[in-house]
């Protein structure tokens, strides 16, 4: 008991010192590097007096430190800075936007994760050779091409030519009202508003992007899982739990499928960093209303206010995602959870 | 306890019997009959035997070979220039004149295509060298050194892994000052970490074998026995993650160019070239944006495929970092 | 026919019913790249109830696809492609999976050879053991399925076995684990336990304690045991009966006192000279035997054997015909044109 308590502090302060750090080398990066950081920030259309207004809020007559110390405090009580081209504050900004991000990414992972599991259960239990070949094929692709560009094809073929899909026009259909804003999500807000039609039309408006943006995590999962599974496959155990007479599917499912999840769930701290960094992406072609589709409007319009918090949030986000990966890693894997108390 | 038992007991059928049940293909990721094996293959014939038997490397190799041939003898053979407009011919469709059509200023697409491979080919590659040199030399250097050193150069990398590795690299792209200079810095500086965090925990490993362990009791000197000893067993792996990342920079700085940070329009670049024609892809001018994407499907899946072999080959144990 | 040596034996009350397993002409292939891989190339022998039968050869000899076919868990590339097991006078053979798990770990139980992986690491010993009785116990109560197990613990040896019950297959040193893994291969009471290697991943004094306790187990529930080995020793305390296997098939099978007093295959001969004996340590080099197990993949015509034996290695019999196991004397059979002539 002592031990796993030992074991999830080591955690915690390993991953409150790499925040520190990602919060030091957001500084660096963002207010100490650039010459003038409030020029930076508000862009070349500002005049000067915004411009000094801001240098005096941010602090940058101080010496470095005190400005590291001006920086991370106001993080830390939530001013994230003000969007002149958006005209309001970054935190209600990215409050707004974040569930959209939120429900792309998650309808994202639940596609690339059940298909994922699904056709690697299907190649490995038993020689499927051709379905092998392709699902390795469309992994790899998955692994290589570029999410921007495959969006793109996707809307040219399934919305501009065929006209399944719907173009790029955001979460729901123009002509229909948003459901009230309960979760952010749309998928779930409409159900609890029971409105079927709008759910389905916001089904409908996530297929394309959430496809798009499942291909990379979908690849990364589908090969992970393979090969543990069939490395699983060869574990002797299985032999064993055979030879009690449980039956095949048993075994596999009781016995291989959780052995082989420990090394994927490891990978996903990966699949999410892709999620957030493909957000920003596929959101910009499919012209979805999220953090990522603003974070690129506001580079294009020079305005890094939003960019620089999005950063600094990516990046305790990340930790966050480590810190609880390891956590679950550390209660399913009686290994880790126990390794040091013999 | 039978005698001498071990020199028959393991012998050759040991590997072609299964005593526990095998599926077909449950050797892939690394197919024996695909895979070639690096022990058979001594001698000067081995490159080409390579090419002959392995058609994987064989396609990747020869994309590759003719996309870099292409941006090095293209823009002297073909008669536009990437970056000149002709504002009468825009939004052309492709044409003889035009293989790739032009965009909305007049340019012509093909010539940009041709560039911005030589582009794509020169900042990927030079991004996974400096990255795999710097990486690769801090995470010996902390090996070696441990101590203050180690942990110091770790907790760097700690904090750099902290940020997912693209807005890492738009992060500083953003500081530095856009462009695609700075987004080639961003690059390497969000990927050091992958190689040094890699190659430290190998030099720890091999530092432990016993022919260093040898090597350090008669007397050999540190320096040397890092240059004679750990570099070259260090190598492979650093080679396995410099492929690795070959084709994850080269989409990486697609990705910087196509949201803004990296390569400014009218630089030839595929992923500014993308965003460019993002507003006329949906009405009808398709080829703008359809055209340097495929040359960056080409090229990466080109990459990754050889890196999947170099994987394969150079490293048993599997699995590069990302 | 196997003469059980212990047929007098008050444990044996049921001779009458015959062999309790029964295997003839036994042939499994695997199916690979290079070709068909002839593993189990017509076996067989019979069991009688609480006989204890040793089957001792090389690695690759086919003595685990042998186990695995007795089983029914020769799996895809590799077949089944002939023969008959017995068990009490019916074929399972040819038995659906289904109908072979009610037999598996009830009827044959399996020890497998390397008690370290022979776990499930992220589940408890307790829920292992448990699956291996609920597996067959009807509806058997996770909490009587515990209870059960623990009492198994106990019978094994493991010390504080109520606590011990909850902990991981990490936690458990190499010779637990074994006994873990023996008493979930008893569980169920089976009639044959076939156990393969089973202490090949234990050091000498675990090895003797584990088999020890392997031995006490089965002599009280009257078990009949399959030992699988390339262990000779192991096999001279442990079993009755011994066969020895040789590229697929059983070349020689007869009481251990024979075997070790007059072995009459060349190859019995030469496995036992390489055996390391106390009593001649000091006369120079041990003895090993020359050349390689054959390719079972294309193996030559006539005596697998014959190119790595001193007596038919030219001679024309041995070269035109695969000798059949046949019985010589009353002691035994062997599968040899020349048995015993190697002998000098």
């Amino acid at each position: 008991m002592r031990s796993s308590l030992r074991f999830f502090a080591m955690r915690l302060a390993g991953a409150l010192s790499a925040v520190l750090g990602a919060s030091i080398i957001s500084f660096v990066v963002l207010r100490a590097v650039p010459s003038d950081p409030a020029r930076l920030i508000l862009g070349p259309h500002a005049d000067a007096d915004q411009v000094r207004a801001l240098s005096r809020s941010l602090g940058l007559a101080q010496s470095l430190p005190e400005q590291y110390w001006h920086y991370i405090s106001a993080f830390v009580q939530g001013d994230w800075g003000y969007s002149f081209t958006a005209g309001a504050s970054v935190r209600s900004i990215i409050l707004s936007r974040a569930g959209a991000t939120v429900e792309l990414a998650l309808i994202s992972f639940a596609w690339a994760f059940s298909a994922a599991v699904v056709l690697a259960l299907l190649v490995t239990y038993r020689s499927r050779p051709l379905l092998d070949r392709i699902a390795r094929g469309v992994a790899f692709a998955g692994l290589g091409l570029p999410q921007f560009w495959l969006g793109l094809l996707l809307l040219l073929v399934f919305s501009h030519t065929l006209g399944v899909f719907p173009g790029p026009e955001g979460r729901i259909s123009p002509s229909i009202n948003p459901p009230a804003s309960v979760s952010g999500l749309y998928t779930i807000d409409t159900l609890l508003a029971l409105q079927p039609a709008t759910f389905f039309d916001a089904l409908w408006h996530l297929a394309l992007p959430s496809f798009c943006l499942s291909f990379f995590s979908f690849g990364f999962l589908f090969r992970l899982l393979r090969s543990s599974l069939l490395e699983m496959g060869r574990e002797p155990f299985l032999l064993v739990v055979r030879g009690k007479g449980m039956s095949r599917w048993a075994a596999f499912s009781r016995h291989a499928l959780p052995n082989s999840f420990l090394p994927t769930l490891t990978a996903s701290a990966l699949v999410f960093a892709d999620l957030l960094g493909g957000s920003v992406l596929v959101e910009t072609v499919f012209d979805w209303p999220g953090l990522g589709q603003f974070v690129v409007q506001s580079i294009q319009r020079l305005d890094y206010s939003v960019v620089q918090a999005f950063i600094l949030l990516s990046a305790v986000a990340y930790v966050v995602v480590n810190l609880v990966i390891d956590g679950l890693y550390g209660i399913l894997d009686p290994r880790i959870r126990l390794g040091r108390a013999q | 306890m039978v005698g001498r038992g071990d020199r028959w007991d393991h012998r050759a059928m040991s590997g072609a019997l299964p005593d526990a049940p095998q599926r077909p293909g449950s050797q892939e990721p690394r197919d024996e009959a695909r895979a070639p094996r690096v022990g058979d293959g001594r001698g000067r014939a081995w490159p080409r035997r390579l090419l002959r038997t392995d058609r994987q490397i064989a396609a990747a190799l020869s994309i590759l070979g003719a996309l870099v041939i292409m941006a090095v003898l293209g823009p002297t053979l073909w008669r536009h220039s990437p970056t000149a407009t002709y504002l009468a011919d825009s939004l052309a469709a492709p044409s003889t004149a035009h293989p790739m059509g032009t965009d909305s200023n007049g340019r012509d697409i093909f010539a940009r295509f041709i560039r911005g491979a030589g582009i794509s080919i020169s900042a990927g590659a030079t991004v996974v060298f400096v990255g795999a040199l710097l990486g690769g030399a801090l995470g010996l250097v902390a090996g070696l050194a441990r101590g203050i050193v180690d942990s110091v150069a770790m907790r760097v990398m700690d904090a750099l892994l902290a940020f997912p590795a693209l807005i890492l690299a738009m992060a500083i792209t953003i500081g530095l000052g856009v462009g695609i200079v700075s987004a080639c810095a961003g690059l390497v500086l969000s990927t050091i970490p992958w190689y040094a965090r890699l190659i430290r925990s190998e030099v720890l490993r091999v530092s432990q074998l016993p022919f260093i362990e040898a090597a350090r009791a008669v007397g050999a000197a540190p320096g040397r026995i890092a240059r004679r000893h750990v570099v070259p067993h260090v190598m492979p792996t650093l080679l396995v993650q410099a492929a690795g990342a070959f084709g994850y920079s080269i989409v990486a700085l697609a990705a910087l160019g196509f949201i803004g940070v990296g390569a400014q329009i009218p630089t030839p670049e595929w992923g500014a070239m993308i965003t460019d024609g993002l507003p006329y892809t949906l009405t009808g001018q398709w080829w703008i944006s359809v055209c340097p994407g495929l040359g960056l499907m080409l090229l990466v899946v080109a990459a990754n495929l050889l890196a999947d072999r170099v994987r394969d080959v150079l490293d048993p144990r599997g699995g590069y970092a990302r | 026919m196997t003469a059980s040596t212990r047929v007098e034996d008050a444990r044996c009350e049921r001779p009458d019913l015959g062999p309790v397993l029964a295997v003839d002409g036994l042939q499994t292939h695997f199916v690979t790249k290079r070709g068909t891989v002839e593993a189990v190339r017509g076996v067989g022998f019979a069991l009688d109830p609480g006989e204890r039968l040793a089957i001792v050869g090389e690695s690759g000899s086919g003595k685990s696809a042998l186990a695995l076919s007795i089983l029914g868990l020769i799996e895809p590339p590799g077949k089944v492609v002939a023969g008959t097991v017995r068990l009490a006078g019916q074929n399972i053979e040819h038995l659906p999976d289904r109908a072979m798990q009610r037999i598996r770990g009830r009827r044959i139980a399996l020890i497998y050879q390397d008690a370290m992986q022979a776990l499930d690491p992220v589940k408890t010993i307790g829920s292992q053991l448990g699956e291996a009785l609920r597996l067959h116990g009807g509806a058997l109560s996770r909490k009587a399925a515990r209870r059960r197990a623990i009492e198994l613990l106990r019978e094994v040896e493991v010390p504080k076995a109520a606590q011990r019950v909850d902990s991981y297959p990490h936690e458990y040193s190499g010779g637990m684990r074994q006994r873990v893994v023996i008493a979930m291969a008893l569980a169920n009471e089976p009639d044959v336990l076939i156990a393969d290697e089973p202490t090949t991943a234990l050091d000498v004094t675990t090895q003797a304690q584990v088999l020890g306790l392997l031995d006490r187990l089965v002599a009280e529930r009257r078990t009949a045991v399959i030992l699988i080995t390339h262990n000779l020793a192991l096999v001279a305390e442990f079993c009755d009966t011994i066969a020895v296997m040789y590229a697929g098939r059983l070349v020689e099978q007869t009481s251990t006192e024979r075997l070790f007093a007059a072995p009459q295959h060349p190859y019995a001969q030469a496995l036992l000279a390489a055996m390391l004996r106390s009593d001649r340590l000091e006369t120079g080099p041990l003895p090993s035997i020359p050349g390689s197990p054959p390719d079972l993949v294309a193996l030559p015509t006539g005596c697998a054997f014959r190119a790595r034996c001193h007596v038919g290695r030219s001679l024309a019999d041995c070269a035109a015909i695969d000798p059949p196991l046949a019985a010589v004397r009353e002691e035994g059979r062997v599968a040899c044109h020349h048995p015993s002539e190697a002998r000098t």
